[in-house]
């Protein structure tokens, strides 16, 4: 995409998330929330950033479940707005980035008719973000095979339950391995997508991508040791893209154990320092100083969507904006959380993002 | 009649005193046993009140520990309450009872044990899930300090029971069994008295009458033999044993 | 003692509060789900209290639960009946949920060992 048109479709909506990412919350603004004693204090702090009165309407004992539905729900208007007056291609890549979310509320979906739950109790549960059109006639599925028949196959996620997946499949496949086997063909597609795209956004988007893969790679490895997933059923899981692919995915099946994940990624200098001391706190009681091998990879991400800032008429900002509010969601809730439950020393935790 | 308050009704005889004497010595063997058991369960309870409320104490700081990790999962893999509970299949945390005896009420105590699978092995594959399964681990600790307190509390519930009715029947018998059987044998003990006096004065009202006819008897006989003793020269055989001093008589 | 073969079926340990407490209990696996009945509930805002007070009910009267766990902000709505609970078993424990730290003061044994010595 050339600079020169950019600007006809999308300049509007990229001056828009510029706008919102620099409403995103800065170390001051941290500093302040930190030092709250109550989450009254920090509703107080917070009213004075982007986030204005967003709890304003809510009574005074407010939970952190609250601050975390209403900063959602604030990441969710925004979002929607931009969704809203993006045009073609902008619009499609916007939809990628909700297919995420349908991934896991269709996931809270089969898990309920497996369970033969209320489906409106689990519509309320949902991801707001990954709504999509069809979603509440997954209500009127009662079992699962209907429910893959006239739901599944009409949502945006149907080329991936294709490929992947029968109906059979459903019932007996463990629900984390659906999630997992649908979040790899949604990267993959996702991939692909941004590839043809070309351009500062392929390759942005890209470098992001192979990150995240390479992330759930090392991830499904660490957390299935010890459990009944088999190593090939492992290698299936592994999206097939990214820095490790394929060759570290090849030794990452055969890994047993922490150390050998190491010795794989140690080949690649960029993951390199994740593993250098957070093999300690591993396993381990995490101390107030140590950060987890999941802290780097969250600090690592929110590194390289701030990078996508750095560059003009591109669209991984849209996803780097969505990333990075999430992360600063996360971060509110995490200062809450320990400012509610009294273990302030751990409250320098969370990820800063500027 | 002597014995105030209730008494057991009884005939009072020999033999039922006999019966009271060795049923007041049971109550009272009774009352100093269940007393002593007592005072046994009494400590063991207070040895557990002080245990539940350090117990207590320590549930509020072991709970706050485990929602403090599972706030750390939330924030590394989301919110997985839902899949949590959808996911629940089997116990895989269970508890089985024991008993223990102490001064002869079974106190259960709770023991837990794992059985079956991790149905939760495979939450947070993709993100977060040595946060989870440590999360796990920090509420599996959790539940077993719950579980400790449990055993606690239910022998509280039990103990606290056995307490009052063995308080209760060492007041029975204090208040009650005892000083009934007390009164029973000072109501026998009075009535064989007053039985005893009863004979005796009744014995010597017999005599005294009998005196009197005897003397009655004498007048008459000494009477007639005034009468008649010109006409009979031996009105009376001799009586040998009331007249002893005869003159010797010789031959 | 009547009870005493009862002892031995009582396996399980029920629960009923919070989301997170739930969750967090559940991750420890005390969760056992049989057909449709679950040996936990979560209450939220929206819980009406007779859920609640049925739900205890039946737990107390099911004879495969040891324990019940209840967080003390719901036992507080349904003290009433935790009150009148003077069985042995299943035995009903307060715990403390993430909002709302413990007081020792409100719960229901405590209150009965400070009947007992604090008087």
């Amino acid at each position: 995409m050339e600079a020169l048109f950019f600007n006809i479709n999308d300049g509007y909506l990229e001056g828009i998330v510029r706008g919102y990412k620099s409403a995103i919350l800065n170390s001051t603004h941290y500093l302040n929330l930190t030092q709250c004693e109550t989450l009254d204090d920090l509703k107080l702090q917070l009213s004075a950033t982007d986030y204005g009165n967003f709890l304003a309407n809510e009574p005074s004992p407010i939970s952190t479940a609250t601050i975390n539905e209403k900063a959602t729900q604030k990441l969710v208007d925004e979002f929607k707005y931009v969704r809203a007056n993006a045009v073609e291609p902008l619009a499609k890549f916007l939809d990628y980035l909700t297919y995420a979310y349908m991934i896991d509320n269709v996931i809270l979906l089969i898990t309920g008719t497996l369970h033969e739950r209320d489906t409106h109790e689990l519509l309320e549960r949902c991801h707001p973000l990954g709504v999509f059109d069809t979603m509440p006639a997954l209500c009127v599925a009662t079992n699962v095979a209907e429910l893959y028949d006239t739901v599944l196959v009409d949502s945006p996620l149907a080329p991936y339950f294709k490929n992947c997946l029968s109906a059979n499949d459903l019932d007996e496949l463990n629900i984390e391995i659906i999630r997992n086997t649908l979040y790899k063909a949604y990267l993959e597609d996702f991939y692909r997508y941004c590839k043809r795209i070309g351009d500062a956004t392929g390759q942005m988007m890209s470098e992001i991508l192979e990150f995240e893969a390479d992330r759930r790679a090392i991830n499904i490895t660490i957390n299935s040791f010890g459990t009944e997933l088999s190593r090939d059923d492992r290698a299936k899981l592994f999206p097939s893209l990214g820095k490790l692919y394929p060759d570290g995915h090849a030794k990452l099946a055969r890994a047993d154990e922490i150390e050998h994940v190491k010795n794989v990624v140690e080949v690649w200098v960029e993951y390199r320092p994740f593993f250098d001391n957070s093999l300690t706190s591993f396993g381990g009681a995490a101390t107030s100083e140590a950060k987890t091998l999941d802290d780097r990879f969250f600090e690592h991400e929110v590194h390289l969507n701030k990078l996508t800032f750095q560059q003009h008429f591109h669209y991984a900002i849209f996803y780097a904006f969505l990333k990075l509010k999430e992360q600063e969601i996360r971060n509110i809730v995490w200062i809450a959380e320990c400012i509610s439950q009294g273990q302030k020393e751990r409250i320098n935790n969370y990820i800063p993002i500027f | 009649m002597s014995g105030t308050g209730p008494r057991i009704n009884i005939f009072p005889t020999r033999m039922a005193l006999t019966t009271m004497k060795t049923k007041l010595k049971g109550a009272q063997t009774g009352h100093s046993l269940l007393k002593r058991k007592s005072e046994a369960l009494t400590k063991r309870f207070r040895t557990i009140v002080q245990k539940i409320e350090e117990a207590k104490q320590k549930m509020g700081k072991v709970m706050q520990v485990a929602s403090f990790s599972l706030a750390e999962v939330t924030y590394i893999a989301g919110d997985i309450s839902y899949q949590v509970q959808e996911s629940v299949k089997s116990a895989q945390f269970r508890v089985r009872t024991k008993q223990e005896n102490v001064s002869g009420v079974m106190l259960p105590t709770f023991e837990s044990y794992l059985e079956g699978g991790n149905a939760f092995e495979l939450t947070g594959l993709g993100r977060g899930g040595q946060q989870v399964q440590k999360c796990k681990e920090t509420y599996i600790k959790a539940v077993e300090t719950l579980v400790e307190l449990a055993s606690l509390q239910t022998a509280f519930v039990i103990l606290d029971e056995v307490i009052k009715v063995t308080n209760r029947r060492v007041n029975a018998i204090e208040h009650v069994i005892i000083p009934r059987i007390e009164n029973t044998i000072k109501y026998i003990i009075s009535e064989l008295d007053e039985q005893d006096r009863e004979e005796f004065f009744r014995l010597k009202k017999v005599q005294g009458k009998k005196k009197k006819d005897q003397q009655a008897a004498e007048k008459e006989r000494q009477l007639k033999d005034a009468q008649d003793g010109t006409q009979n020269y031996d009105p009376q055989p001799a009586d040998l044993l009331e007249r002893n001093e005869d003159t010797d008589v010789i031959f | 003692m009547a009870q005493l073969s009862s002892y031995k079926d009582r396996n399980f340990i029920a629960v009923i509060g919070d989301e997170d407490s739930v969750t967090g209990l559940l991750l420890a696996g005390i969760g056992h789900v049989n057909g449709p009945k679950k040996n936990f509930l979560v209450v939220d805002s929206k819980t009406p209290l007779s859920k609640i007070e049925n739900t205890f009910i039946e737990f107390t009267k099911k004879n495969d639960i040891a324990i019940i766990l209840i967080n003390q902000h719901i036992a507080n709505d349904i003290r009433p009946l935790l009150d009148d609970h003077d069985q042995a078993f299943p035995t009903v424990l307060e715990i403390p949920s993430k909002d709302h730290p413990y007081d020792p003061e409100k719960d229901s044994v405590l209150k009965r060992v400070q009947r007992l010595f604090g008087e």
